[in-house]
């Protein structure tokens, strides 16, 4: 009995072996029920021609994948996606970063400033569309009213109903909702900034520019990277704000793959490739996922340190 | 820092009127800072405040000038909302299929996390990366497969399987996030429990749990807002109409033929309202689940 006891018993081993089983199994079951199952099902539906109805659709190999690649929609979707994916990321990281800066030291006021700006993040996808789509309105909205106001009525267009302004317009919608929440992720960043090496470099009279440049920036990389690769895996499978608004409209003008997908599995009946493209999107956004999660185990690693 | 040094004794020469100048200007700097953050909050709360305007306009107003904050104010939309539109009954199923599945993600997250972290079994790290994987799979790799495998379980347009479809969505997150929480606390914790003559699950219960209510708030936050405002699950798997939660009746008043601009926003703030709610009264919890989730992907 003595000799066991000094690190831990058998009879605890045992009990915490069977403890653990009984709290993991239902959560195990629930996710090969719904996650598993399908995920493999997956594979399966990308190789037959499955239209949703036939007991056992036939086999067709890469037939689907041929298609995809051929199909110069799926390029267009996957472009509108890159221009998503960079526009999209970018814009939200800088304007994140500036109002992280501006309210950096501000206390009077902080907390209303910081709540209004993320409070977009939160916000369901199907209002933010409502609301944005009212400001878009050709006819009573904000957006062409204001342009009418100073004289650039010409400008005016129905932005959503035009090709070549839909997917930007969604964009905007989709920037004004992300930059809060990238501004939260750089507020919770810059208190670890070092404020001595600030106050240096303010003594040394440098610009407010060059101190972010120099000072700010390289304290954050770490957390700057992050949500780099955060918003970009986003951009692979974006869906709900383009479906909400667009619906990948006028004219597939502004699909991405998300929404093409879903056309051609639920409205089009082409169950079978709308899993292809499918899988396309979870091709693309995994290694994105894969890098974004080694970025993080070496922050933690990092962050243990300190 | 030596440009520092050798600075520092002219520094003290210039002190006093070099002083006063920063400060003047750092009084202007702060003004032209709350300036400039007044203008983008309201930029930023604009929509937010056009919902509440049209919401609340009379029937005639939204008529002409649907976009006009604040011109006139009434309660028909509100009521043809909540009566016609359908949306007491939307609200009565974003409840039934963001609670459950709110109240189930936790549980199971609070186990496994448990268990991942601090009860050593065999498989336990393959299960762990199992569960897991579902934050780096996209829900579009098996969202079809899926829908005929609902169908085919009788699950399909029903509560409790779309409850069961929404859990296991937040479940990757949320065991990750407790496993943390748990594998946090001091082992030491745990030995003395033992010493005392805890059982296994007595140590979990009664010692581990109570310690880690901050992390299950936080989630319970997250995982509630995600649940609330998700839009595929439930127009994927609610096809029928009959079982709508709010954001896909508000999905299905904008693709109608004739869009009634004055309840649409009713609704829309009636969706809005328990976001607002909960984002106010649990700041906090709403800002680290949301920070976390980050920083999980």
């Amino acid at each position: 009995m003595a000799v066991v006891r000094s690190t831990l018993p058998k009879v605890t081993r045992r009990a915490q072996a069977r403890l653990g089983i009984i709290f993991t199994l239902p959560l195990l079951a629930l996710v090969v029920v719904f996650f598993g199952f399908p995920l493999v099902s997956s594979l399966y539906y990308s190789v037959v021609a499955y239209d949703g109805v036939t007991a056992s659709p036939a086999f067709v190999g890469f037939a689907n994948y041929v298609q995809m690649f051929t199909d110069p929609e799926v390029w267009h979707a996957l472009s509108n996606n890159l221009i998503w994916i960079v526009i999209g990321t970018i814009s939200p990281l800088f304007l994140g970063l500036v109002f992280a800066l501006l309210l950096w030291s501000v206390k009077r006021g902080s907390r209303f400033y910081r709540l209004a700006l993320f409070f977009p993040y939160v916000m369901p996808g199907v209002a933010i569309g409502i609301a944005w789509s009212w400001i878009y309105d050709p006819l009573y909205g904000w957006l062409n009213t204001i342009l009418r106001d100073v004289g650039l009525g010409s400008l005016a267009t129905g932005w959503l109903g035009n090709p070549s302004t839909a997917l930007y317009a969604v964009l905007v919608t989709a920037i004004w909702g992300a930059s809060g929440f990238v501004m939260l992720i750089f507020l919770s960043a810059l208190q670890n900034v070092d404020m001595e090496l600030m106050d240096a470099a303010r003594l040394d009279r440098t610009s407010v520019a060059q101190r972010v440049w120099h000072v700010v920036l390289p304290q954050i990389t770490p957390v700057f990277i992050m949500v780099t690769t955060v918003t970009l895996v986003g951009g692979f499978s974006v869906f709900d704000i383009v479906f909400i608004m667009t619906s990948g409209g006028p004219d597939n003008a502004s699909d991405v793959l998300g929404t093409y997908a879903f056309t051609n599995a639920f409205q089009l009946n082409n169950i079978s490739y709308g899993t292809t493209i499918a899988l396309l999107i979870t091709a693309l956004s995994i290694p994105c996922a894969v890098i974004l999660n080694r970025i993080q185990r070496r922050l933690s690693i990092e962050g243990q340190g300190v | 820092m030596t440009a520092m040094t050798s600075r520092a004794p002219a520094m003290g020469a210039a002190r006093t009127s070099g002083y006063r100048k920063t400060s003047k200007r750092e009084r202007v700097n702060r003004v032209g800072r709350h300036t400039t953050l007044m203008i983008l909050s309201l930029l930023w709360l604009a929509p937010m405040l056009l919902i509440i305007s049209t919401a609340f306009k009379t029937r005639q107003d939204v008529q002409v000038n649907p976009f006009g904050l604040f011109t006139s104010f009434s309660f028909q939309n509100l009521v043809s909302a909540w009566t016609e539109g359908h949306f007491n009954d939307y609200l009565l199923n974003s409840i039934l299929l963001s609670l459950p599945s709110t109240a189930l993600v936790l549980i199971l997250s609070t186990f496994a996390g448990y268990a991942f972290a601090r009860l050593p079994f065999f498989g336990r790290t393959v299960a762990f990366y199992f569960v897991i994987l579902g934050l780096l799979v996209p829900f579009f790799a098996y969202m079809i497969p899926l829908y005929f495998q609902m169908r085919g379980m009788g699950l399909l347009d029903t509560l409790p399987g779309v409850d069961l479809v929404l859990t296991t969505t937040s479940v990757p997150f949320g065991t990750f996030f407790m496993r943390a929480f748990f594998a946090d606390l001091p082992g030491e914790l745990e030995q003395s429990a033992r010493i005392d003559g805890c059982s296994e699950w007595q140590v979990f219960w009664r010692v581990m749990l109570p310690l880690v209510r901050p992390g299950i708030s936080a989630l319970g936050v997250f995982t509630f807002l995600q649940t609330w405002n998700n839009f595929l699950v439930p127009i994927l798997y609610l096809p029928g109409g009959s079982y709508r939660p709010l954001t896909t009746g508000l999905f299905q008043f904008i693709s109608g033929r004739q869009i009634d601009i004055g309840p649409l926003a009713a609704a829309t703030l009636i969706t809005l309202i328990p976001v607002v709610a909960v984002f106010l009264v649990m700041q906090r919890q709403v800002a680290e689940g949301f920070i976390s989730g980050a920083i999980k992907g």
